[in-house]
């Protein structure tokens, strides 16, 4: 089967899946339903601040595998509506903050500084469609990149890599994420080794489960929930209610500006932003595509890019970024958006998550069966059907699919939740607390796996207090048990030698990047 | 974080690694770093935990070295500690209720029975299924809001009860086969 086959039988797994209703005759895909499901959602937990796409993702996925089951029927439903709530949750984040200068998500922090002028002078409208307008270009832009990407990337991994150079390979990859993510390499080293170390205990080959101290809480290992969703969610929530009670702040937002008369946006509105949208769109793009560096940094260099340019270019007398400037909605937005699609690129080509959102996606893929996301999913032989493509390639579809309800209904949804900027987040997060422990021990059915996701979440409030990113934590542990197999697999390959990292010149050049990131991010930053 | 503070961080973590690969995994694992097995040589057991241990050993190495960033004011992170201590007193309590409160109820309703019945085969019909997990969650959420806005409220009892209906809602109503907590141990 050819690799056009199998993108037509992706197609049609997404449009002709099972349904979920029919309209006068026509049925509408689960799968369909499940995307614009997702995609609303994520407009919603974007626009409320306090929530993120990470946590609407971590109630959600545990429910969807309820509902949709171990089948792999379930993969394109589960994962199409993860992928539209992280596409949503990136829309949404703009509205409170153009609105009431409040960010919804960490992201959109640059979308204030000129959103919340412009709405000020009263052209919120404006800026909302601004912002609209310029992250659903940025992200559908990273979604073609992704498309004709990752298979390129994957094709080269699996022909030109071996064992030992696929387990360099992943020691560049966590040694990357440790030394970009967070202030510090250091920080990012400790983090990555307490969640390799994390994921060790219970495990091995041996009869006895290693690191267990003997006891039969601990003989099974930590599940991938607990310790994921501990650390992310519950760490995060922990930081943030206290944070609330330390600084004693009241939740009241700035006043919401009127909407004013200037709302749509014609050609000579948009023309002028286009070269800004494109070159941010390139760096969100680039930035998504290497493992661990978040959308808030793509947003911050799209938006310093622009300013920079805008001063250079600038009429005197014409307005500064900062003072309202649509260019600094659209910069922030479009590269913030473009990172979305591109950090699935080492996900899928590689199997390596590069943010949290392409984490859940492992989860569920993981949890479900039938996906391994790696480079064997791109693997097309001349007789048969990988059917690890055709949802590679149903996943794609959902990503359209979402993007087109991005440009159809996305902008007028997200102009209709600037009232969730209101919800209070003190009475807000205790909900998102007890329903992600619900959540945990309907998969796990143990009180055990609550016991340990509030250790994890002490955990991750203490990294957040240490100014340590819980990130590397998160991958290390995804990665860990890939990494240990394909080192065994590596050392047995080669006989038993104890320098098959250094003897091929790939997986020694690997080696010795791994070393450099660590030592040139630490002399940077020291 | 300071200079002080980075460098003491570093001298935890590296105390901690060496005490991982020195103490913790040699005598928690059944294997070494490499083992024969059938005259093949294979990486054991210890080796991945150590290589761990190792990135957090080389972490903390750094942090000590580091320079460290300018000091926030003295104690700006007492209160944040004090405010997460409460809070994980107050979701324990929610949970330790959670766990008991369905069996007690139901010890309580059969004191005069000459046959007193297991929750065990109660765990999932109404109403004992849901005891321990509305009045623990309710006490967790509730509790929590309380923290927060530093006064109990009737707003913050009926946010609490109400989240709870809607994880009832969420998880139970529509799915036979899961189970709310805690009836999964029972």
């Amino acid at each position: 089967m050819d690799v056009l086959a199998h993108v037509w039988l992706g197609i049609l797994a997404v449009f002709q899946g099972p349904d979920a209703f029919a309209v006068a005759g026509l049925s509408v895909s689960i799968t369909l339903v499940m995307v614009a499901a997702g995609f609303l959602l994520g407009i919603v937990v974007g626009a409320t601040p306090g929530l993120g796409g990470p946590t609407a993702m971590a109630i959600a996925l545990p429910i969807l595998i309820s509902v949709f089951g171990f089948t792999p029927d379930a993969l394109l439903p589960v994962m199409g509506c993860l992928i539209g709530i992280m596409k949503g949750a990136t829309v949404g984040g703009a509205v409170p903050a153009i609105l009431f200068n409040t960010p919804g998500t960490p992201d959109s922090y640059m979308t204030t500084l000129d959103g919340y002028p412009m709405a000020q002078r009263g052209e919120a409208k404006k800026a909302l469609r601004v912002a609209h307008f310029a992250s659903a270009s940025g992200d559908t832009f990273s979604d073609i990149v992704l498309i004709l990407c990752a298979p390129f990337l994957a094709l080269l991994v699996e022909r030109h890599l071996d064992l030992p150079e696929k387990t360099a390979l992943l020691i560049l990859s966590l040694a990357f994420v440790a030394a970009v993510v967070g202030r510090s390499p250091g920080k990012g080293l400790i983090s990555a080794g307490l969640g390799l170390l994390v994921v060790y205990v219970g495990t091995g080959e041996d009869f006895y489960p290693r690191l267990s101290m003997g006891t039969e809480a601990l003989n099974r290992g930590f599940p991938i929930g607990t310790a994921v969703l501990g650390v992310l969610v519950v760490g995060a929530v922990f930081h943030q209610m206290a944070e609330g009670f330390a600084s004693r702040s009241n939740t009241s937002l700035q006043p919401a500006p009127k909407a004013g008369n200037a709302g749509r946006l014609r050609w000579p509105d948009i023309r002028p932003l286009l070269p800004t949208m494109l070159r941010s769109a390139v760096a969100g793009t680039v930035i998504g595509a290497l493992p661990g560096i978040g959308s808030t940094l793509a947003a911050t260099i799209g938006y310093t890019t622009a300013k920079a340019r805008h001063d250079r270019t600038r009429a005197p007398d014409a307005p500064r970024f900062g003072d309202g400037v649509p260019q600094g909605v659209a910069a922030t937005e479009a590269a913030n958006s473009a990172v979305s699609g591109a950090n699935l690129i080492p996900v899928l080509s590689l199997g390596i998550p590069g943010n949290t959102a392409a984490v859940f996606l492992i989860l569920a893929a993981d949890s479900i069966g039938g996906f391994n996301p790696g480079p064997s999913v791109f693997r097309v032989t001349a007789d048969a059907i990988n059917p690890e493509l055709v949802v590679a390639f149903g996943l794609f579809t959902c990503m359209f699919v979402a993007n087109a309800l991005n440009w159809t209904v996305g902008g007028l949804v997200m102009r209709s939740m600037g009232v969730l900027a209101h919800l209070p987040k003190q009475r807000l997060l205790p909900v998102v607390l007890v329903l992600t422990l619900t959540a945990i021990y309907v998969q796990e059915t143990r009180i055990e796996a609550i016991w340990f996701t509030i250790a994890f979440g002490i955990l991750g409030f203490g990294m957040r207090l240490l100014d340590m990113s819980p990130l590397p934590f998160v991958i290390a542990f995804i990665l860990g048990a890939k990494l240990e197999d394909s080192a065994r697999q590596a050392f047995a390959a080669t006989g038993g030698d104890a320098w098959f990292l250094f003897t091929s010149p790939v997986a020694a050049a690997f080696m010795a990047l791994s070393v450099l990131v660590v030592v040139l991010g630490a002399r940077r930053r020291g | 974080m300071s200079r002080a503070e980075t460098r003491t961080l570093g001298v935890i973590c590296v105390i901690f690694a060496l005490g991982c690969i020195l103490v913790w995994i040699p005598l928690d694992t059944d294997t070494g770093l490499i083992e024969t097995v059938r005259r093949r040589v294979e990486i054991g057991d210890a080796m991945a935990p150590t290589l761990a241990a190792l990135f957090v050993l080389v972490g903390g190495a750094i942090l000590c070295i580091a320079p460290g960033e300018p000091a926030r004011g003295a104690g700006a992170k007492r209160p944040l500690l004090f405010c997460a201590a409460a809070m994980i007193g107050v979701l324990a309590a929610g949970v330790v209720l959670m766990l008991c409160a369905g069996p007690l109820a139901l010890w309580l309703a059969d004191a005069g029975r000459a046959e007193p019945r297991e929750y065990r085969l109660m765990r999932d019909s109404f109403p004992w299924k849901y005891i321990g997990f509305v009045l623990g969650g309710t006490v967790a959420i509730s509790g929590l809001i309380a923290l927060a806005e530093r006064r109990m409220t009737w707003a913050a009892l009926i946010i609490g009860l109400v989240g709870v209906l809607g994880m009832v809602a969420l998880f139970d109503l529509p799915f036979d086969d899961l189970l709310l907590p805690p009836n999964g141990d029972y």
